[in-house]
């Protein structure tokens, strides 16, 4: 069927329509198809049976009309003539902005497809129209436009207008009076909910005041400069959301975080690690069946039988989300330990390397099979419960004490099961308050079999209010039968461990964040003290070795050229007990980020 | 089993006792704060790894709600599980996501529909219309 100005003016503005449509609506309903066109509902209902018979549109009775592939194409293929004659007139014939609209419809269905390509051509085939509407291209495809409106773009930040939405004439005039017109730079000043109004600063430092149903006309893009810094790239390149867009979440989703360090430590030679990539993947089969993978590659290489390296499934679990007070989740999980262990992303944390005290008393990232129930109880208290496979004591040793215990899933020993739980309140801005406790068996590896009973508890708080933050965490390790645990340590390796029989760590934080907000990005800076003893407690008839009761200072800086991206720098101090050994200090840079 | 024993008696005891200490004192959530608009009431929400703060928010059913959502790290996402409200906040620092919603009576689950992290299927709340 050859398309007649009526068919075309029809596929427009279902194409038009299909476009202002909800999350998961598809269908287009006719009164407004009919409003749109300017025909009674009958008349519109006419039309769209005889496209439905041409294959144009699919269309439902009582539901609406949508565009096949082959109308979708049509439509967008009369919008490519509309916009490329708009632009026409304006360049060449010298015609408004705002008179265009007129003639366009009229032209755009007698012209041929050949005088288009010529058009397209002599205008250096452009991708936008006078008014910023995006020009589809010979095959009816239409280029992506990433913009927000002035609803929704960063406050204070110079923007480009992109695109004007309405083509009322008298609209059309009172942006270019204000110099709003696609291409210009302005910045949002302050948006007054109360007033429904938006103050832009724009050209010339001059000032308007436009209500939000007009800005809500104009899509912009944040302005993208050049840096002294390539890593200050993401500050700008963001894709920051529209407001009050709806969408549908995907159902199976990509993200990570990466941690890339330059380690300067006393008494060894400088190193370049990087020392985390992980993936994150994560689907949903239903809104309430949800799986989450976390897979972690540490120090970028691993061999057969190498230590350096590690390939780690840290988590890989199916939450059955019942309700909001009780929830079960099985798998791979991480243990529900303290600020670091669940919340690690490089960027939410200052210092290159996590805390000695999330290192050599919990051990992070701790993360072990098993299953258990989650929820929120009200009020911003909430909770986490997990049967898990226990620690391995054949693997504790006096340096980092528990931390080479974990299985880690791998063929885990549960003939004990060890269980471990959190309870966190987060009911107030900014404030997180949390107590954990892990208890479990851990000698199953000895024959004759012992018991090896090791506890964990821990506390931890955290406030974050305008850029400052105080951080504070206390854990302490207890095991049972540490001395015998010693002695056949001993007979199976010729060596006696002087493993613990507790251990203990405490850490405080303070830190402030500056330019929050700022195009240049924030700068953040921090000190850190941490005291941490691997031999806090000895099995009677062992001494406690001096080096091992070590503390910390930990100071230094972060960089965020974007939320998600952090560059850190800072020294370590770290002091012990002994006379004798000396602990290592270190100076350390890292970039670290999340996607 | 008797030491196993002690030790759980002693990590739960722990815990209670933290639990209780950090109970008193505690004042209720603010819930929702409300300003007086003109047609609908304001709710704020902060968004942080790995909550929504208040994550209870207890409203008249029928009011017109301007829900303002600030995050205060990374970019999270605002669903109200059942509705077609699904906005994405930005980042920190990058302005404040709006999202208007009247709900009827009844018990709304939300939650953060963009992945932010290790822990992202913990944040969620609850708008309680009544």
């Amino acid at each position: 069927m050859l398309a007649s100005s009526t068919v075309e003016n029809y596929l427009k503005a279902i194409y038009a329509g299909a476009a202002s449509l909800g999350n998961g609506q598809r269908l287009l309903p006719m009164g407004q198809l009919a409003a749109a066109v300017g025909v009674t509902p009958g008349t519109a209902t006419t039309m769209v049976k005889t496209l439905a018979e041409s294959g144009l549109v699919e269309y439902e009775p009582y539901a609406g009309v949508a565009l096949t592939a082959a109308g979708q194409k049509l439509a967008a293929l009369v919008l490519r003539r509309h916009r490329l004659i708009e632009l026409f007139l304006v360049r060449v014939m010298g015609y408004s902005w705002d008179e265009v609209h007129d003639e366009a419809e009229l032209l755009e269905h007698v012209v041929t497809d050949r005088l288009i390509e010529r058009i397209d051509e002599m205008l250096g085939r452009p991708e936008t129209d006078p008014h910023g509407d995006p020009i589809p291209n010979a095959e009816g495809l239409v280029k992506a436009q990433d913009a927000q409106t002035l609803l929704s773009c960063p406050l204070e930040t110079t923007v480009t207008v992109t695109r004007v939405i309405d083509q009322d004439k008298e609209f059309l005039r009172f942006i270019e009076h204000h110099h709003l017109k696609p291409g210009e730079a302005i910045a949002v000043e302050a948006r007054d909910a109360a007033a429904d109004s938006v103050r832009v600063r724009g050209k010339n430092d001059q000032r308007i005041t436009i209500g939000t149903r007009a800005a809500s006309k104009l899509l912009v893009q944040v302005v993208q400069m050049l840096l002294l810094c390539i890593l200050a790239l993401p500050a700008f390149a963001q894709d920051a959301p529209t407001t009050q867009a709806r969408r549908e979440a995907p159902r199976t989703n990509l993200s990570g975080y990466m941690d890339f360090h330059f380690n300067n430590e006393e008494f060894t030679d400088a190193r370049l690690d990087f020392h985390r990539f992980v993936l994150l993947v994560t689907h949903s089969f239903s809104p309430r069946i949800r799986f989450v993978g976390e897979l972690e590659l540490e120090h970028a290489f691993v061999e057969g039988l190498e230590e350096g390296g590690e390939l780690e499934l840290e988590q890989a679990y199916v939450d059955f989300l019942l309700d909001r007070s009780f929830n079960v989740r099985a798998g791979m999980m991480l243990m529900p330990i303290g600020i670091i262990n669940e919340r690690h992303e490089p960027p939410v944390y200052y210092g290159v390397e996590r805390p000695f005290i999330d290192t050599v008393i919990i051990p992070t990232t701790w993360f072990e099979v098993g299953a258990g129930v989650h929820g929120e109880v009200g009020r911003g208290w909430r909770y986490r419960a997990y049967i898990v496979a226990p620690l391995n004591a054949a693997e504790f040793n006096a340096d980092i004490g528990i931390r080479d215990g974990r299985q880690k899933g791998s063929e885990s020993n549960v003939s004990r099961p060890a269980v471990t739980g959190r309870i966190e309140y987060v009911g107030f801005r900014g404030l997180t308050l949390g107590a954990s406790g892990w208890s479990g068996r851990s000698g199953f590896e000895f024959r004759p079999r012992f018991d090896v009973p090791v506890s964990l508890a821990e506390a931890d708080a955290r406030y974050s209010r305008r850029g400052f933050e105080f951080r504070g965490q206390f854990a302490q390790v207890w095991i049972d039968n540490a001395g015998q645990l010693n002695d056949t340590l001993a007979l199976r390796v010729g060596v006696n461990p002087n493993i613990g029989s507790a251990l203990r760590g405490f850490s405080l934080e303070g830190s402030r964040r500056f330019f929050s907000g700022s195009r240049l990005g924030e700068v953040g800076g921090f000190a850190r003290y941490e005291n941490f003893d691997t031999q806090y407690r000895m099995p009677a008839g062992y001494v406690p070795l001096q080096e091992f009761d070590r503390d910390a200072w930990v100071v230094g800086a972060n960089y965020w050229p974007d939320p998600d991206v952090a560059v850190k720098v800072d020294y370590s101090i770290v002091g012990n007990q002994s006379s004798v050994i000396r602990s290592p200090n270190s100076f350390n840079v890292g970039l670290g980020w999340w996607f | 089993m008797v030491v196993l024993m002690r030790h759980s008696i002693r990590l739960l005891t722990l815990v209670v006792i933290i639990g209780v200490v950090m109970s008193e004192g505690t004042a209720l959530p603010a819930g929702a704060s409300a300003k007086a608009g003109q047609d609908a009431r304001v709710i704020e929400i902060a968004a942080e790894r790995f909550a929504f703060t208040p994550s209870e928010i207890r409203v008249k059913a029928g009011t017109p709600l301007e829900i303002r959502l600030q995050s205060d790290d990374t970019a999270h996402g605002f669903h109200i599980v059942g509705t077609d409200v699904d906005i994405e906040l930005p980042k920190r620092g990058r302005g404040v996501a709006t999202v208007n919603f009247q709900p009827q009576a009844g018990r709304y689950t939300f939650e953060c529909s963009r992945i932010c992290g290790a822990g992202h299927e913990f944040m969620r709340g609850v708008l309680i219309a009544e």
